[in-house]
């Protein structure tokens, strides 16, 4: 009798899960899938096919699917390699305190190239992928012109705070906040446009708002003193390490796939205003599936006459990370990084650091996220091309989500307390 | 119709024409390149133009096969001459596609376009290919009024090469065969002549077609980046195998970049598309410009082969074998 089993059935989301299948006949050719159901109805699957062993049992964390979404010795693969039915979706919990991705595991007993809607699996099993673990808060911030939701850890704290931000498709994403939440930090997930009251559009940013939302967050009770880290990926970057450079409480920066210097909007804070580098439409590229590659679009950062609209970095007094897909195709990061990490050199900084993940893409993201290529942007009515190698980016997702805790408790926590 | 936009919008089609009675419209817009990206599309041109891409030349014909089995389109062109017989294979998606015909007309060839699977009265799944439909088709075109003899040429590809492959081993008229990235064996539906199963060759123990028994010239298209077979190996298998036979009647043009879509100049890269057949999308790989220049220089060379071998002045003139 066949039995499939994956364990742990109910864990975070990034997390790993331990697939096995025993009572095989050996050396069977099997098929696995994996499906789930996002918050509005797409349906995202994978498939992957392995052979049994001598003894009829299969088991994830040793054998190498031989074909189908994804092949080779990749225990989470089925999770990472989902993909949407209704092409160039991207995956994203709304809601991540109430209810998880139900991710259905199910197994064929010989070479199911697609799968009918009549084919009985002859195992099954539904896992259950959670954005936040028990005890987390989550607490909607309405104060001033705060707009977000703060994410605490269970007990009573203080815990190390921390500022996350998106990039241009606004509203609020929550999931990488609630899951930091789960690993022990106070996270506020800060909405800067196309959220309740905030601006529909966004045309400069003013970093005063930043600075209410990082002041607030500092004032908190459950808030470690004297300084909050900041995450940030994509058009969050420019924000990131703006606060980086002007505000003192910032000590933790970590900057995922995003520019050095202000692009497309001015960015304002008091009396200071960075005019934006000029983008080249021109120069804009359509692959060959019809997405749009913005990788080459943007102005030099490094020519002489762009030079006020780099951030001054050699301000920043706190840490940055800065983690670069070199495979994203919609921004040139690593170019970004390269400079930024050369201007504190040449202050004799020696505060910033660099991970570079060959084969990455724009978007990354916590662990066993399914990669997104490329998806519809509010922008354009094209679609937008992120780029990544499926099995590099997973790669990167797992490394990367380990090495942004590492920094924020090297950085935030104070050696005197405990977690 | 704008094809560009059409396939840039929806990869998933490939555009197929109705050759005789209406072009592609392809539209040329000038903008102001100020406009943002989601405006251009719906704001007024400075100026435009449309281009009429037409898939026949003036004075082409266009005459409906039904005659046997024989189920297809053959297209002459204008003038009262005997012109070069080509048979035009598709691969086995069904239906009767005709443009590459219709252009193989409009320079200069008498192109058959003959349909083997899904069209009118053909069955939708053949369980065999019977080679006696093929030489019933070779043996049409050889007996038409314009056709010149005493041999005929084949474009094929993909399944379609599988076929003209064994139509160029078996049947003598078949004299000059293009073979653009088809396999050297039967792949999945058995081939029958006369009775008995196409597969092994009594030479070899192997099951690559006795491809060293073929009396005409063979040119090879292959595309280096086609994701659907392995065309580059099987090619050069293929022409390995003739070269130990102490032949050298081929010609293997290998296009690093190019995909498995290797059609007629300027279509739009096709890199993946869904076969209703298996419900799936299959990626037939192709990098943008490489493809595009392999195209282009493919079709030359295409047109170049059949000439030299079809027409007699070309090579200084060629005997049927006895």
């Amino acid at each position: 009798m066949f039995q499939l089993t994956a364990t742990p059935a109910r864990a975070l989301a990034d997390e790993p899960v331990h697939i096995r299948v025993t009572g095989l006949p050996p050396l069977q050719i099997v098929t696995l899938t994996a499906s789930l159901k996002d918050e509005k109805g797409y349906v995202y699957q994978s498939k992957a096919f392995y052979k049994a062993n001598e003894v009829g049992e299969l088991d994830l964390m040793e054998a190498a699917s031989i074909g189908g979404d994804y092949v080779g010795v990749h225990p989470m693969g089925l999770f990472w390699s989902l993909k949407p039915e209704k092409v160039f979706r991207r995956l994203t919990k709304q809601d991540v305190m109430n209810s998880p991705f139900y991710v259905t595991l199910n197994l064929y007993d010989s070479v199911y190239v697609q799968v009918s809607t009549t084919d009985q699996p002859r195992a099954s099993q539904t896992v259950e992928r959670w954005f936040s673990g028990p005890g987390v808060q989550r607490v909607q911030i309405r104060e001033g012109r705060v707009r977000g939701a703060l994410f605490l850890p269970p007990g009573e704290g203080p815990f190390p705070g921390i500022v996350d931000l998106f990039g241009g498709r606004g509203g609020l994403v929550e999931f990488r906040a609630s899951l930091l939440a789960t690993h022990g930090f106070a996270v506020l997930a800060l909405a800067y446009f196309l959220y309740e009251d905030l601006p529909k559009e966004l045309e400069e940013i003013d970093l005063e708002y930043f600075e209410e939302a990082a002041n607030w967050l500092l004032a908190h009770p459950k808030i470690q003193k004297p300084g909050i880290g900041v995450i940030s990926v994509s058009k969050g970057v420019e924000i990131a390490l703006a606060m980086a450079c002007f505000l003192k409480q910032v000590v933790a920066t970590i900057c995922i796939n995003g520019s050095n210097a202000i692009y497309e909007l001015p960015l304002r804070y008091k009396d200071l205003v960075i005019t934006p580098i000029p983008s080249f439409m021109e120069r804009m590229q359509i692959d060959v599936l019809g997405a749009v590659r913005l990788r080459h679009y943007k102005g030099d950062a490094r020519d002489e006459l762009n030079q006020k609209s780099v951030l001054p970095i050699e301000k920043a007094q706190g840490a940055i990370l800065f983690i670069v897909g070199d495979g994203d195709e919609c921004l040139n990061s690593r170019e970004y990084a390269e400079q930024a990490l050369d201007q504190l050199r040449s202050h004799g900084r020696n505060n910033g650091r660099m991970l570079v993940y060959p084969g990455a893409g724009h978007l990354i993201e916590p662990p066993y996220t399914p990669l997104c290529y490329a998806s519809p942007h509010r922008l354009s009515s094209r679609i937008l091309l992120w780029g990544g190698d499926p099995v590099a980016h997973a790669a990167a997702q797992e490394h990367s989500w380990g090495e942004i805790q590492k920094f924020f408790r090297e950085h935030l926590t104070q050696t005197r307390s405990k977690l | 119709m704008k094809r560009g936009t059409c396939f840039i919008l929806k990869p998933t089609i490939r555009p197929v024409k109705d050759v005789m009675t209406s072009p592609f419209l392809v539209q040329i817009k000038l903008c102001d390149s100020n406009l943002p990206l989601a405006q251009i599309a719906a704001t007024d041109p400075k100026v435009s133009v449309t281009l009429e891409r037409w898939y026949r030349a003036p004075g082409v014909t266009w005459i409906q096969v039904q005659e046997g089995h024989l189920r297809g389109a053959l297209f002459l062109p204008p003038g009262e001459g005997r012109f070069p017989g080509v048979i035009d294979l598709f691969a086995d998606i069904g239906g009767l596609i005709e443009y590459r015909a219709s252009l193989l007309a409009s320079h200069g060839f008498a192109a058959l376009a003959l349909a083997y699977c899904d069209y009118e009265d053909l069955p939708l799944h053949p369980e065999k290919i019977e080679l006696e439909y093929f030489e019933e088709a070779v043996n049409f075109l050889l007996r038409h009024p314009k056709v010149l003899g005493p041999g005929i040429g084949i474009v094929s590809i993909s399944k379609g090469a599988e076929i003209g492959l064994s139509m160029a081993i078996h049947l003598k008229q078949v004299i000059a065969t293009v073979l653009i990235n088809g396999p050297n064996f039967v792949f999945s539906t058995p081939q029958v002549y006369r009775g008995q199963i196409v597969t092994r060759s009594k030479a070899s123990e192997t099951f690559f077609l006795p491809i060293e028994k073929a009396q005409g010239h063979f040119l090879f298209i292959v595309g280096e980046d086609d994701k659907s077979i392995n065309s580059k190996a099987y090619a050069e298998q293929a022409t390995e195998q003739l070269r130990r036979n102490g032949k050298d009647n081929w010609t293997l043009l290998s296009y690093p970049g190019a995909g498995h879509m290797l059609e007629p100049p300027y279509s739009p890269l096709c890199c993946a598309s869904k076969l209703s057949k298996l419900h799936l999308f299959m990626q037939w790989g192709g990098e943008v410009t490489r493809h595009a220049a392999a195209q282009e220089h493919s079709w030359k060379e295409i047109q170049k082969f059949l000439r030299k071998h079809l027409i007699p002045q070309f090579s200084g003139g060629r005997k049927l074998p006895k």
